[in-house]
Parts: C-alpha cells; structure tokens; sequence
C-alpha cells in the first residue's frame, strides 16, 4: 500500500488549518550554570532570553544566528529535550513544557531533528535498515515485513536505491547520503515538524544544493513545517517562508523573508546580510563584505538594555539604558530595536542620524 | 569566442609581467597507498603564486585542495609519495629532507588552519605561543621577541594587544584565536602564507574582519596568500585569481573576474549555480547535479566530470588537458560552457543510484 | 627576509617514481605486520586455554597431587617427566596446566562477571544521570577507596580459601573499576546525536541502553577487561600466594610461586615456570586487548 495518497491528504489538511500556529513558543527562557576550575559556579550563562514566535502550519520558519545567539539551544528547549527554565510551548492544545517525560516519547512523534553531522546522527553500528525503523518499531504496530515496505518507501522519497542501500552501514556511506538517510528517519513517523539544525552546514557545496532540494520537494509531497535553523542566511532566505534573527539569546526581528532581505529594520539584521560574501551568478560581480566591528559579547554577561548596542553603528544612551521589545512593523514582521531601520538602511525615531535630521543638517 | 585559440603549454610561465612568481607549482602529484590500494589525491597540479597577490583554490571534498598544500609544507605523512616540483623562492620543496622543511616551514611558507582552537595550545599564554614562534627561527633575546610579539598582535589588529600576551586561548573569542594564529604565521614574516579554510569554523562576521584583515597584510607586508576554500562566494569576493580542483586536478584557473564573468568549466558553472543566492524567492528549486565525486582509490576514464555532465559524450572518454584556451584563463574541458547556459536542469534532488564511496 | 642560503641543489622536478606497486615494498610488509600483530596474541591465547583445558584430558600426564616424596626435584628432561618434579614430587608439567587450569577460570570467570555486571551497572549510572548516578558512583567510591588487594584479601579472608570464594573476592574489586570505565564511555556516547535521535524516535531507555550504547561501549570495555585478565591472574598469584585463593595442594600458579620461592635456591626452576607462564599470558591478553579495540573501532 503506498502512502502517498494518504500523505497527500495530510499536507491538504495541514495547509487547509492556516488561522491557527501549529507551534505557539512564548517566553522561552533557558539559562546554563557556568562553572570554573574545580567545579566552582562562576555566572549564569543566558543561552536563551524571552524568545517568542510562531510556526504556522505548512511554514517554513528560518531561524539564523551566530555563535552564542542560542539558535540550537531555542530548538533544543522548544522541543524539551532540554527543558526551557520558563517559557510556554503550545502544541495541538497541549503545553509542552508541562508535558510528563514519558509521555514526551509519544510527542515526539510529531517533531523531528536533522543534525548537523550526518554520521553523528546514525548509530554507525547499526543497519540503515534499522535506522530508518527506528521510530516505526517505537510508535507503530507494524509487523517486520510492513516496516521494511515503509522503510524501502522512504528511501525512495529521499532518493536513495533501497535495494543498494537498505543493508549498508553509515561508515560506507559518504555525507550526502548519510545525511538523506537522516532525512527518511525523520519524515518516517510523518512528523508535522522537522526541525533542521545546520543540516547541510557539514555537506560539500554541490550536495548542500541536492539536500536543500530534497527540502524542498518533501516540504510540498508531505505538507511538513520547518524549523530551518542555520547560520548562511542566503540559505536560509531560499528556503523560509519567514525568518527569524537571533542575537545573544534574544529575537532582533522576525519577519517574512523578502522583507527582511529586503529591508532590514534591526541594525544587526543588516550587519549580517552586509556581511556575506556575494556571488552575482549571472554577472560573474562579486560584493565584498561590509565589517562589522567587534566581537560576540559573553551570554555570561551580556551587556545591558539593548545586547547589541557595543557592535551598532547607532547605538545610543537609551540602548543601554532601556531593552527594547518586540513591536509590530507590519504583518507577521517585529522588531526589537529602539531605532529600527527605515528602507534606506537608516535609523527613525528621531535619532540624529536618520533621514530627517541628515535632511536639516544638510538643509 | 574560439576553443581552440593558442594552446599554451602548461609549464609556460604565467602571471604578471616580468614577475618571478614567489612559489611556481609544476606537475605536482601525490599518492596514498592505504591497504593494498593506490589513491591518487593529487594528478598533477601546476600553478604560480606571484608576490602580494592572492590565489584561492576552490574544491569540495575528495579534490585533493588540501593534500596540494600540504605536500608544499612537507605536513604529508610518510605513506605519501609525492612527486614533481614546486620552487618557493629558489628552493626546491619536493623531496626536501625534514630537516630543511622545518626551517622553511614558519619561515618561507606558514599555514592556517580551520579550526583556531585546536591549532593553539590550551595550556600556554596567547603570548608565550607567539613569542615561541618568533625565536624558533630568529636568535632574538627574550625582550625582542617580548617587543616583537605586541608588534604581531598590533599587525593583527588585536585590540588590546598589552592584555592579550597574557590571556589563554579559551579567555579569546574564534575571531581573536585567529588572529593569534595569524600572528604565529606572521611571526618570521613568510613569503607565501596558506589558509585552509582559515574562517569555514567563524562566523560570518568575524570571517569578513579576517578576509579584510588577510587583504590588508598582503598589502603591507607583500606576503602572498593562498586560500583554500569551497566559498566561491569569499573567493570571488577577495581573491586575484582562482583555480578550481576536482578529483585531483586542476580543472579551470584564471584571474577571479574573468573567471566568474565566463565560466567554462561544467563544473564551475554547477558550483555557482549551487549556491543560494539571496536574490531568489522563498522555496527556489535550485539547478542541481547529481552523482558525488569519484573515488579517489578508483582509476577514472578521462574526464573526472564526466558522469556527471550534462554535456559530457564520447569525447570526453579522452581526458581534456588543461589548456589556456583563452587569455589568461585556462580549463579543461572539451565542451566548455558559453554564455549563461545551465548545464544541469532544475530538478528535485537526484541521486544516481547505487553511487558507491 | 629571505635568508641567504645556498638553494637545495639545482631547482630540478622530481621525477615520478616508475612503479608505485601496491604489492611490493612497505605495503605487503604492512599487511604481513598487521596480521602477525593481531595473529600471534589471539594464538598464544588460543594456545594457552587448549593446553590447560584440553591437555590435561588428553595428554598421558602424573596426576598435579599426591606424587611420591621419593621422586621429589627431578630436573627437567626426567623420563615422563619432562619439566620434572617439583620438592613434593608432583609433576611439574602437570601442575602448571592444572594451575592454569584455575587461573585462566578464575580470571574469566571475574571478567566476565565484572563486564556484565559492572558494565551494566556503569552504563546505566551514566545514562540516567541525576541522583541515580549519584547514588551509584557513591557507593561504588566505596569499594573503589580501599586498596584493591586489601580489600580482596579480606574478603578472601573472611570467606575461606577456595576457587569460588576466590572469583567472589576478586570480583569486588573488578566490578567498580569496569563501572567506571563503563559509566565514562556511556557519558561520552550519550552526548552523540545518534542517542538524541533515538530518544527522540521514542525508543524506550532499556532499547537505547542495549541497542545504542551497549554496541558504542563494546571496544573499550572488552580492551578494559583484556587489560583486567592480566591483573586478576595476578592478583589471584597474590592471593594464592599468601594462602588465601587456591588451597594447596591443588596447583595455581601462585601457589606454585609461592612453594617454588621457598626453594629458590635449591631449585630456580620451580618459580621460573609458573612465573613465564604468568608473563606471557598478561603479556598476551593485554596485545590481544588493545588488538581487538583498535579493530573493532575501524583503526
């Protein structure tokens, strides 16, 4: 019995129920006790501070960020297998955060992970066989043969010959197709979430473009939302629906993606999409990176109101004295910024370098 | 434009005019024997590396990128045998006893890793590994190498250099452990510096501080850069000229703009298609190709491309040489890619089937 | 900048060597190594077990006790007996495959019980984390705190001299150290995205225990208890030697020592043999530990 009919359905039915967040995430907080030489406790390290967003149904919801923005840590405390310190997670009526361990494992069959390393992520003892029926032999009844017709199903799916690969070993295989294994562990259970953290970061580039494809093609066949969370934000842009930017634990903006490449609000969104390297495939132009100046402050000690004001180029005294919160700019878009950025890449509200005082001052 | 052109031989000089390139690469090849099998990582390699000047050798996995360098910096093991030659300086580097490569090594030619925190010590000060490097090669007393180590640091663009000399690599940033690491390789003041994939592990901020900061020392000191990368993107961005690798060999070399302004070589043109560009709308199916290297333990029938090109036939069964078909940009490749044609269609992710490693 | 020195020789290519025969040179002589380095421990081991559990049945050997006082330090060569007798009159040959016997027993019987035992304890401290961890390691810190041959000779002490009372004494100082080793290898697997993945397929603790961990640990702790073979043959010389393991006059090689020490003088021979033995066994459990480790982790 092949299951594409029945998955067709499904990613109907998924898109048909748009008004309603499949994933509600509201207030996340998670925190790491950090410990000196002998085991002393030294400082708090904020991983995640106050982190709220939306995953609609269908959506692909990019999350980018640095080192110590807290992006893999935000997956981990959404999906409580590290549990958040606060923090609400709504899923199907039910709060996650308050959901019982072991009751958990049944939860888990709506959400997968697709890490970073390919062959970390496969038991390289194990059969590729054995990987991908993993979860079936978890949370369904079928027999042994039902499983294998499940799992030669999902190979296809993601493009690698069953007969060739069923019985091999993740050491025999090279990073593209450890990874699309992953990829068929993960869509075996029919998840309505796949969460992606820096999936093809590890992949060589020609690969990287395959699996992204390979997304893709499975996010239309199955109806499936990503949490696509990755630090190259061209990558991130093309598969997104949204995006949000994450910077020391805390959401900067968040946003459908054409605006936000488009026209940035928050002055670190900006520094990023400055800050990439870019390719004009047609012309052959290369743009050489804006700097921007700094360093990543400590999550043991971010700096006060505003976290990125020691590296904005318009960070003034009420960023330090003042965090901004998340406001409306439009549909679906927020930001957290004092003077958030208009289309000319130049701060409002009154801040000496926005459009109207440089029109005075020039007069 | 014509294919055939004037056909250049591949050991004729290349490069700027009357320029005695600091490192000229010819005919390099290195192979393994790893359990009874012969791999050949590197099938002939021939580049220059003039003063000042930056090269970035672009290649996935498997293209032997790496091997070449460090066959240049003797860091190969014993199994490897490495022939043909590669004149840094007057000195020829193939075939050179341990010994003399120690001395060249850090002197003439140093190299970067990727990872900044595995390439320093965790238990000495930033200070003391710098200070170390400085006085392996030059008799300086302690206070010199003292003065010499905030001189790197400065070069570097360290801020803070007096606090740093005393800090341990854990008490820095990814950035700053690399600009340590720079200023180690900086510390004789080398001819050719070597960066492999020397920001693949920063982030995309500090990796712009240290392209900017690369393309500043190359400036100021003169020192010739070669970065290894797979970013087309940061090479088109900041290197003079590029050559790719695949399998092995040099597929297409020419000055970045040329290169990236008439791509010929199938496989370029699939790497640059491969990239997602910010430009494309969400959900973009990008032009893929499928298939995966080949082997480097298995012998390949001409060209290495070939099974996955989309142009490839029978012609291609005779391997292409590297030729410079066009000025100052050589490929190899019988059916060149002209003008902006794709030579892979848009299509979900293939995957040619029982592809084996 | 440049150092004025004379350039290595003339700036000429080298030339690519004519043949780069796999079959010749460096590699076979590797290929020869590698089965030899592997092949001659396992063989000695497999060697050893056959001499001591099968020699005796077949082989037309003096019974190890009960030999006439008459025949006492025969030399080596003696008629029938060929490393000759010992001030007992027993046969020497014999006694040391009977005493090899109850060592080799002895060391796998406590092997293999620290590896089930201790590995599964260790395992499971190191999975569940928490005040379960905590607990466990408490009381294995116990055991681990006393002196390991103090803490067996007392045990030996209080339970009496036998072979099974030996295996229980030298068990109690085997389980907590394979623990250890147990509990820091599940720590380190248990951290690799794999176990996460599993956790999150919704496989129960006990399936991710024995199909995710179990297999991960394997390596190192077969090389922790190849290492463990050497040392318990010795300790329980050590306790036979005092008395305390095997009772006399059935053989071990400790005890062997032990009576051979008494006539060192007289007779250098008798601790001479149960000493070489002791050596190459240690000696070639400890290759074959670390043999199997590197195999079975893909060198």
């Amino acid at each position: 019995m092949t299951d594409t009919t029945v998955t067709t359905e499904r990613a109907e039915e998924r898109a048909g129920s748009s008004a309603e967040p499949l994933l509600a995430v509201r207030n996340i907080v998670q925190e790491f006790e950090s410990r000196g030489p002998g085991g002393v406790k030294e400082g708090v390290i904020h991983a995640v501070s106050d982190v709220s967003f939306d995953l609609m149904p269908g959506e692909t919801l990019g999350i980018v960020g640095e080192t110590g923005s807290g992006k893999s840590t935000l997956a981990r405390a959404v999906i409580q297998v590290e549990r958040p310190k606060s923090g609400t997670v709504m899923f199907q009526g039910r709060d996650l955060t308050t959901v019982r361990h072991r009751d958990l494992k049944k939860v888990w069959a709506n959400f997968q992970m697709v890490y970073q390393d390919p062959f970390g992520s496969l038991n390289p003892r194990w059969r590729i066989e054995d990987v991908i029926a993993e979860p079936l032999v978890s949370h369904t009844r079928l027999t042994a043969g039902q499983r294998r017709e499940r799992v030669r199903e999902l190979l296809e799916l993601v493009g690698l010959r069953p007969e060739t690969y069923l019985r091999r070993r993740p050491m025999e295989l090279s990073g593209g197709q450890a990874q699309r294994v992953a990829i068929a562990r993960a869509i075996a259970l029919d998840p309505a979430v796949i969460i992606c953290d820096e999936a093809i970061s590890s992949l060589d580039v020609l690969i990287q473009a395959q699996v992204i494809n390979l997304f893709e093609t499975l996010r239309r066949e199955l109806g499936l939302s990503y949490l696509f969370i990755a630090h190259d934000l061209a990558t991130v842009k093309q598969v997104s629906d949204r995006v949000g930017v994450l910077y020391l634990g805390q959401l900067a903006e968040i946003g459908p993606s054409e605006e936000i490449y488009r026209a940035p609000r928050h002055p670190y969104t900006k520094a990023l999409l400055d800050s990439v390297p870019g390719l004009d495939p047609d012309t052959g132009v290369a743009r050489r990176p804006v700097t921007l100046k700094g360093d990543v402050p400590s999550p043991l000690d971010p700096p006060s109101g505003c976290r990125f004001r020691t590296r904005c180029p318009f960070a003034q005294d009420v960023c330090a004295e003042r965090a901004p919160v998340l406001e409306d700019m439009g549909p679906g878009h927020q930001v957290s910024c004092h003077f958030p950025l208009d289309d000319q890449g130049l701060p409002t509200r009154g801040h000496p370098l926005s459009r109207q005082a440089l029109d005075v001052a020039t007069g | 434009m014509s294919v055939v052109g004037t056909s250049v031989e591949q050991s004729a000089p290349r490069g700027g005019v009357g320029d005695r390139p600091v490192l000229s690469v010819e005919d390099l090849r290195v192979t393994f024997t790893r359990h009874g099998r012969r791999i050949r990582a590197v099938k002939g390699v021939s580049f220059d590396v003039q003063r000042g000047r930056m090269l970035a050798i672009i290649g996935e996995s498997g293209s032997g990128k790496s091997v070449t360098v460090r066959a240049l910096m003797g860091l190969l093991p014993p199994s490897a045998a490495v022939s043909g030659s590669a004149v840094l300086d007057g000195r020829q580097l193939v075939g050179m006893s341990d010994k003399q490569m120690r001395r060249v090594r850090g002197m003439n030619i140093s190299m970067i890793f990727q990872d900044p925190a595995r390439s320093l010590n965790p238990t000495m000060s930033v200070g003391a590994q710098i200070a170390e490097a400085v006085r392996t090669h030059q008799q300086v007393s302690r206070p010199q190498a003292a003065e010499r180590v905030l001189e790197l640091l400065r070069l570097v663009r360290m801020p803070a250099p007096e606090k740093r000399v005393h800090q341990f690599p854990h008490q820095l940033s990814g950035g700053m452990r690399q600009r340590v690491v720079i200023a180690i390789a900086l510390a004789s003041e080398p001819d050719v510096l070597v960066a492999d994939e020397a920001t693949t592990a920063l982030d995309v901020t500090t990796q712009a501080q240290i392209m900017d900061l690369l393309v500043d020392l190359r400036e100021r000191l003169g020192t010739a850069v070669v970065m290894i990368s797979h970013d087309l993107g940061l090479a088109a961005s900041y290197a003079d000229e590029v050559m790719v690798m695949y399998a092995g060999q040099v597929v297409e070399r020419a000055p970045t703009q040329t290169l990236f302004s008439n791509v010929r070589m199938p496989y370029t043109r699939a790497l640059v298609e491969a990239i997602p560009q910010i430009s494309h709308p969400s959900h973009t199916l990008l032009s893929v190709v499928g298939g995966h290297p080949p082997d480097p333990g298995r012998p390949v029938q001409g060209c290495p491309f070939r099974p996955r090109c989309a142009k490839a036939d029978d012609t291609c069964l005779t391997a292409p040489p590297l030729d410079m078909h066009e000025p100052e940009h050589s490929y190899a490749c019988w059916h060149p890619v002209t003008g902006h044609e794709v030579p892979v269609a848009a299509a979900p992710a293939a995957e040619i089937p029982g592809g084996t490693r | 900048m440049a150092v004025t020195e004379a350039p290595a020789a003339a700036v000429v290519a080298v030339p690519a060597p004519d043949v780069l025969d796999p079959e010749r040179g460096s590699l076979r002589w590797a290929g020869i190594r590698r089965r030899l380095v592997l092949g001659i421990p396992l063989g000695f081991v497999a060697l050893l077990i056959l001499a001591c559990f099968v020699g005796p049945l077949v082989l037309p050997l003096h019974p190890p006790v009960g030999g006439d006082i008459l025949n006492s330090a025969l030399p080596p060569g003696s008629p029938s007996h060929p490393l000759g007798t010992d001030i007992n009159g027993n046969d020497v040959l014999s006694r040391l495959l009977h005493g090899g016997q109850s060592s080799l027993l002895v060391a796998i019987s406590v092997n293999l019980i620290g590896l089930v035992v201790g590995g599964g304890i260790g395992a499971l401290s190191g999975y569940a984390g928490g005040w379960v961890d905590n607990v466990i390691m408490r009381v294995l810190d116990v055991f681990i705190a006393f002196p390991s041959l103090v803490l067996t000779i007392a045990i030996a002490q209080a339970l009496g001299p036998s072979l099974p009372n030996t295996i229980l004494a030298l068990t109690a100082f085997s389980i907590p150290a394979v623990a250890r080793v147990a509990r820091s290898a599940t720590l380190r697997i248990k951290t690799m995205p794999f176990v996460q993945a599993a956790e999150l397929s919704g496989s129960p603790a006990w399936r991710i225990l024995l199909r995710h961990i179990a297999p991960n640990i394997t390596p190192q702790m077969l090389n922790f208890a190849m290492l463990g073979m050497g040392i318990v043959i010795v300790t329980e010389g050590a306790l036979s030697f005092l008395g305390l393991g095997i009772p006399a006059p059935n053989p071990s090689w400790g005890n062997m020592i032990y009576e051979g020490q008494q006539s060192m003088s007289a007779t250098p021979l008798l601790v001479l043999w149960p000493s070489l033995a002791l050596l190459a066994t240690v000696l070639s459990f400890n290759l074959l530990g670390e043999n199997i480790r590197d195999e079975m982790s893909g060198r």
